[in-house]
């Protein structure tokens, strides 16, 4: 039962929902903003890939880092054209430009791409297979985990090493502090939504790989597991997201194992209601060290 | 150095300051006084382009602050040690010093400012990995007042500095500021103990109810405090 | 003499009413007896999303807090209201595997309505009432995971609900006039719900946690109270849809049309009634122009492709201009009224970020 394949799909899929949690807490550390066209960025991505591939662009690396490359500039245009000026209005108005943010993007590749699913291509490797202590271990697992590592790995040194991760991660507690010691408030945003993007830009390559096509729904599935994650995890603390997604796909993984499909139909259902117990009762996040959000009653 | 002119300021519907003028003059130590809510900590902010002002003109050094972001105002070389320190928790004393520096941008200037830090404050170098929030009231306080040493300000601004501190902290703290305006760093002082910060300033505001009430020099202000029988929040004993 | 006075003065204190029911009620004439089906189809349309629209607006508006669960509970109070209303036989055709219990009974049609928002105000109120204590971005994903939730429930309950699949047989019981009378109704009731003290202490709750706290507001419990109104309004405007449209599924109570009457509340004025209203009739108008702009495109075959989604990228451009230009919408928080001078919408408090 508990082949080697499980347990690397278990942790390859763990490894993907810790950045899809990543990419949307980066932005709400400091902005305290839940963007909600974040599902979006990786649809674009998608739909990057699809649009280079019918228009036949090989090899393929030039159409991934395209998609990652679109996932990012969208990321930084729309905190540009929307976002910026509605900053400082209440947060009601921040939450709504989001969302109708999400709805404008999906509407536009519906219009100008098409409403039914189109599909992706994918690079050969990551229909292969290796063959280690006797199991067979899909590639496209192997390369999950081992990029999403990377990719944590990168931004752990971009963010203790280097001067802007130490203002981002001071602009995440304080950011009006932050700003009086100079740092420029639009320079740390803008950055925070680049890297959004970037991780968005990431998931999608794999996010599609398990389905090789794309819709412009796609960004809704990712979107929702971001917001599992993060709370599971404590919604301030980069590491806390990428435990919290590391638990939320290791679980997943096992209830699949486990549970009838009648059940598993519930799941979202299941997971938000885990998640509301969770805001509820503990809304720091099972991982220590991050903030505590008001409670009222 | 230091010029407000008849500045008024609101915080949402409420006016906190109703034309407000003050100076500071280079080298000098001057206090903001007064009780809780006079409008001390909204003047600082003021200044230091938190809050924007509806009316009036601030001037440093020939050119006018009102409008400037905070990013623009501490590159003209005034710093804030905000009330309540905001030293920032999950960040270790190194990091919260490197911030600090940020709009230097001089690698050997850094270790050299590093290095006098810790002379001036020898807790912070042995404390330097640790994180900021596991330093305690008084440490976190002097992080603060070194951070913001850090930019090589030319106008220090400290609202409340012993604010929550036990008193051989608070001695600490005041022996401090004394120690950086003896070395030529002017001080916009806000402060609520009465008593030792008249002791140690060159001139002083008076403040109540967003105005300046009185001003003059720490004796003069010491015998209105006297006559008025007004304590301004001072625990100590009134020396009478 | 006196009576006449006071029914002058009633009228002027309550102007706002008088101000937006009227110019509704004439358009709802002209609707009567307009030959244009489509015309009719419009207008009873707008009177609903307008209840829909006026049930948000009584509890985000006063609250402040994103109700992003609102459509749930109007998919509730159609699926429950569709059960008690539909024959024995419709169900047995439409719905198969539905419980014994449910298969027999059968109600008319405004009791239907009834129990189909008390079923949703039901279910508001339980699911509701632990979230009410909280604020910020947790009252956010939570509404929103409450939404998810109903969805999810609405989608796999195959017995109730056959599934994502559509539900057929629905009576065509809404008329132009159900509509019309029950959104009047809604209106007085939104108006009557934010000049009332709960009204009142619900906005104090939303202006100032503490303030409203240290003078003795229960804020939860007046949340609560709020939340429990909009779910039963959003409800019956699921149950009067349903008869509507007669035949519907899932798909219809989810994102898209949360995105609608988002966007017609925020556009008008979320602090206000008026706003819901204006808001409503704005945004009604400009999706039926931007959609038969479509349908004429596409049939025309002006361009190679089918313009799909033209209506909902116009329409959320539109909403975020609105947000930047002006947040609190066309009517903000202050309601019509007459003889007062209309003041701008007041931008509401900055929650400090980016300042």
């Amino acid at each position: 039962m508990f082949t080697l394949d499980f347990v690397i799909n278990a942790i390859s899929l763990g490894s993907l929902y810790a950045i899809i949690a990543l990419g949307l807490v980066i932005v709400y550390g400091i902005l305290k903003l839940v963007n909600y066209a974040y599902g979006e960025l990786i649809m674009i991505a998608g739909y990057m890939l699809f649009l280079l591939g019918s228009a036949g662009v090989s090899p393929w690396i030039i159409l991934g880092i395209s998609a990652v490359f679109a996932a990012t500039l969208v990321s930084y245009l729309t905190e540009l054209v929307a976002f910026r000026p509605v900053r400082t209005k209440s947060m009601t108005a921040i939450l709504v430009t989001s969302f109708a943010m999400s709805t404008l993007l999906q509407n536009l590749v519906l219009l100008f791409v098409s409403p039914r699913s189109r599909a992706v291509p994918l690079p050969a490797l990551f229909s292969k297979s290796v063959n280690i202590l006797g199991s067979d271990v899909s590639m496209r697992n192997i390369l999950t985990i081992v990029i999403s590592l990377t990719l944590l790995g990168a931004l752990s040194l971009l963010m203790k090493r280097t001067i802007l991760g130490i203002a981002l991660r001071a602009a995440a507690e304080n950011f009006t502090m932050t700003r009086m010691l100079g740092v420029p408030a639009n320079m740390v945003i803008s950055v925070a939504f680049i890297l959004s993007g970037f991780l968005a830009g990431v998931v999608a390559l794999f996010w599609v790989g398990r389905s090789a096509s794309v819709t412009p729904t796609i960004g809704t599935a990712p979107l929702l597991i971001a917001f599992v994650a993060c709370v599971i995890g404590g919604m301030n603390s980069l590491t806390g997201a990428v435990v919290g997604g590391y638990i939320y796909g290791i679980i997943f993984s096992l209830l699949s194992l486990f549970l009838p499909q009648s059940l598993l139909d519930y799941r979202d259902a299941f997971m938000f209601a885990i998640v509301i117990l969770i805001l509820l009762f503990k809304p720091e996040g099972l991982v220590k060290g991050g903030y505590v959000p008001e409670r009222v009653g | 150095m230091l010029v407000l002119n008849k500045i008024h300021a609101r915080y949402g519907a409420i006016t906190a300051l109703r034309g407000i003028s003050l100076k500071v003059e280079e080298g000098e130590l001057v206090a903001l006084i007064g009780v809780n809510g006079a409008g001390k900590s909204t003047t600082l902010s003021t200044i230091a382009g938190v809050l924007k002002p509806v009316q009036g003109e601030i001037q440093f050094q020939g050119q006018s602050l009102v409008g400037k972001s905070p990013e623009q105002i501490i590159r003209l070389g005034i710093a804030m040690v905000p009330e309540g320190r905001d030293i920032f928790p999950s960040l270790t004393v190194e990091e919260n010093l490197r911030l600090g520096a940020y709009t230097r941008n001089n690698r050997m200037e850094y270790k050299q400012d590093l290095d006098e830090m810790f002379e001036l404050f020898p807790i912070l170098g042995k404390r330097m990995n640790q994180p900021g929030g596991t330093l305690s009231g008084g440490e976190q306080q002097q992080l603060a007042i070194a951070r913001a040493l850090m930019s090589h300000p030319k106008l220090l601004m400290l609202d409340e500095p012993s604010l929550g501190l036990a008193p051989a902290l608070v001695d600490q703290i005041f022996e401090l500021v004394v120690n950086l305006h003896n070395r030529g760093v002017t001080i916009l002082l806000v402060e609520q103990n009465v008593e030792r910060t008249l002791d140690i300033a060159d001139r002083a505001y008076l403040m109540r109810t967003g105005k300046i009430e009185d001003e003059g020099t720490p004796q003069h202000l010491r015998e209105r405090v006297d006559i008025e029988g007004v304590y301004l929040g001072d625990h100590t004993p009134n020396k009478a | 003499m006196k009576t006449n006075q006071s029914i002058s003065n009633l009228i002027k204190e309550h102007s706002t009413l008088f101000i937006l029911i009227i110019p509704l009620l004439v358009v709802a004439i002209a609707a009567q007896f307009a030959s244009s089906m489509v015309f009719q189809r419009i207008v009873t349309t707008l009177f609903i999303n307008l209840i829909l629209v006026l049930g948000l607006q009584v509890f985000m508006g006063n609250s402040g807090i994103l109700s992003f669960s609102h459509i749930g509970f109007m998919g509730i109070g159609a699926y429950a209201s569709v059960l008690f209303s539909m024959s024995p036989q419709a169900k047995m055709a439409a719905l198969p595997d539905l419980y014994p219990i449910l298969q027999t009974v059968q109600l008319p049609f405004v009791m239907a309505l009834l129990i189909g928002a008390l079923i949703a105000a039901l279910v508001g109120a339980v699911l509701g009432y632990p979230l009410m204590r909280l604020s910020d971005a947790a009252a956010v994903i939570t509404m929103f995971g409450m939404l998810v939730i109903i969805h999810v429930v609405l989608v796999h309950w195959s017995e109730v609900t056959n599934g994502p699949r559509t539900l057929f047989g629905v009576d065509h019981l809404t008329t132009l006039w159900t509509a019309v009378i029950f959104g009047i109704l809604a209106i007085v009731l939104a108006y009557w719900f934010r000049e009332s003290s709960l009204g009142l202490k619900l906005r104090a709750s939303r202006d100032d946690r503490y303030a409203a706290g240290s003078i003795g507001i229960n804020i939860v419990i007046v949340r609560w109270m709020g939340f429990i109104l909009s779910a039963f309004i959003a409800g019956f405007a699921g149950g009067l849809w349903a008869h509507f449209i007669t035949s519907f599924s899932p798909s219809a109570f989810y994102l898209a049309e949360t995105f609608t009457i988002l966007a017609m509340l925020v556009v008008g004025g979320t602090g206000s009634v008026t706003g819901a209203v204006v808001g409503t009739v704005a945004v009604t108008l400009a999706r039926e122009g931007l959609r038969a702009l479509e349908n004429g495109i596409n049939s025309s075959g002006a361009v190679s492709i089918e313009v799909f989604g033209l209506t909902e990228v116009a329409l959320s451009v539109f909403l975020i201009l609105v947000l930047i230009l002006r947040p609190g919408g066309i009517f903000g928080s202050h309601e019509i009224q007459w003889g007062k001078k209309q003041m701008l919408p007041v931008e509401e408090n900055s929650s400090g970020n980016g300042q």
